[in-house]
């Protein structure tokens, strides 16, 4: 698994807390939705704990724009990784 | 952003910065989200990218007791709510006048800023708002009884608990949320004690006002209550939607709003 990948995990914990995710397999084609039940407001927080990693170099506000809120909370884990690695790359 | 400590209180607060941002003194645009259910992220996921990318400035907080805000027993009235958003955009340092955006219950506290701080308000886009006349006494009313059957319902049903057993997180959350905001705090009772604003009050606005409804909504009423309180005021009705304006028709949303803030130069 990519350190991009474990990063968001850690993020990940850090926002919903471990005990929630002691339970829950992580893996690329887990959701934040059906999988994780992650809350919208949770997810603003990821967000938030992913700029502050990677910078302005991650812009979840533009990778969510054209979608829904449905669609935003159907995102997979591996997905969110697939971006944050394609503008590393860019930006690197 | 870190949370931001404000009126006494703790509050979630996200700023997005356009990526162009030069410096220009383009008023910021704040989202003011609505009652009980409700947090920054309908505001985020909805108009904030697209405000953001049209060159603004956007500050989204969560509002007292909501989201991932402090829950503090007292101070859930509009007055209380324009006293949390001043004193937030003291902390920030945000000294000049901003556009207001809000939905249902934030444009309420919108509303009532332009009012009591109208030298801190640029203008106001209210999304299926009541502030003044009869529409607001009537939805006053509705909410409080509709809030306080929820309320005897979350705390006699023990719904938080039992939806936890049954291993449904997301929902248990938002109803202990909920149980703990509606039969823990003032806010039921701030709500009974709230008048709307008076029509003279209103009439003092100077700052363009938008107001958004659904065709279909039952705050459909609040329409004609701004147009006779606030004459110039610019009316737009979302066919064929009821009160979820902002989840159910964001594009048409987003194309108004968008539409309607450039005109008033937000890109600077």
């Amino acid at each position: 698994m990519s350190s991009v990948f474990d990063e968001v995990v850690c993020l990940l914990i850090e926002v919903v807390g471990e005990d929630f995710l002691l339970d829950t397999e992580i893996t690329p084609d887990t959701s934040f939705n059906t999988d994780l039940a992650l809350e919208s407001i949770e997810f603003v927080a990821l967000s938030e704990k992913l700029q502050d990693h990677y910078g302005a170099r991650v812009n979840l506000v533009s990778f969510i724009g054209d979608m829904d809120v449905d669609g935003i909370m159907a995102i997979t884990v591996g997905q969110l990784v697939a971006y944050i690695e394609s503008q590393l790359a860019v930006r690197a | 952003m870190p949370d931001i400590h404000a009126n006494g209180a703790r509050f979630h607060v996200q700023r997005l910065a356009p990526e162009s941002a030069d410096g220009t003194r383009a008023p910021a645009v704040v989202f003011v989200h609505g009652l009980v259910m409700d947090n920054l992220s309908s505001f985020y996921y909805t108009l904030a990218g697209p405000t953001v990318g049209a060159g603004a400035h956007v500050i989204l907080y969560d509002l007292r007791g909501h989201g991932r805000s402090e829950r503090t027993p007292r101070g859930y009235s509009t007055s209380g709510g324009v006293a949390d958003l001043c004193g937030l955009l003291d902390a920030l340092g945000v000294t000049e006048p901003v556009y207001l955006v809000g939905n249902s219950y934030g444009g309420f506290i919108a509303a009532r800023m332009a009012v009591s701080a109208p030298e801190r308000v640029a203008g106001l886009v209210l999304i299926e708002s009541v502030c003044v006349g009869a529409s607001a006494s009537a939805w006053i009313e509705d909410m409080v009884n509709t809030l306080t059957a929820k309320a005897l319902s979350l705390e006699y049903n023990r719904l938080p608990e039992r939806l936890r057993a049954a291993g449904r997180r997301k929902i248990a959350r938002l109803a202990a949320q909920a149980d703990a905001l509606l039969n823990g705090t003032s806010l039921i009772e701030d709500l009974a004690t709230e008048r709307p604003l008076e029509a003279a009050e209103l009439a003092e606005v100077g700052c363009p006002v938008l107001g958004v409804f659904g065709e279909r909504s039952e705050l459909a009423g609040g329409a004609d209550d701004l147009r006779r309180y606030l004459p110039d005021c610019t009316i737009e009705i979302v066919p064929g939607l009821a009160h979820t304006v902002l989840r159910e028709a964001t594009a048409p949303l987003r194309d108004i709003v968008m539409e309607w803030l450039p005109r008033r130069e937000i890109a600077g």
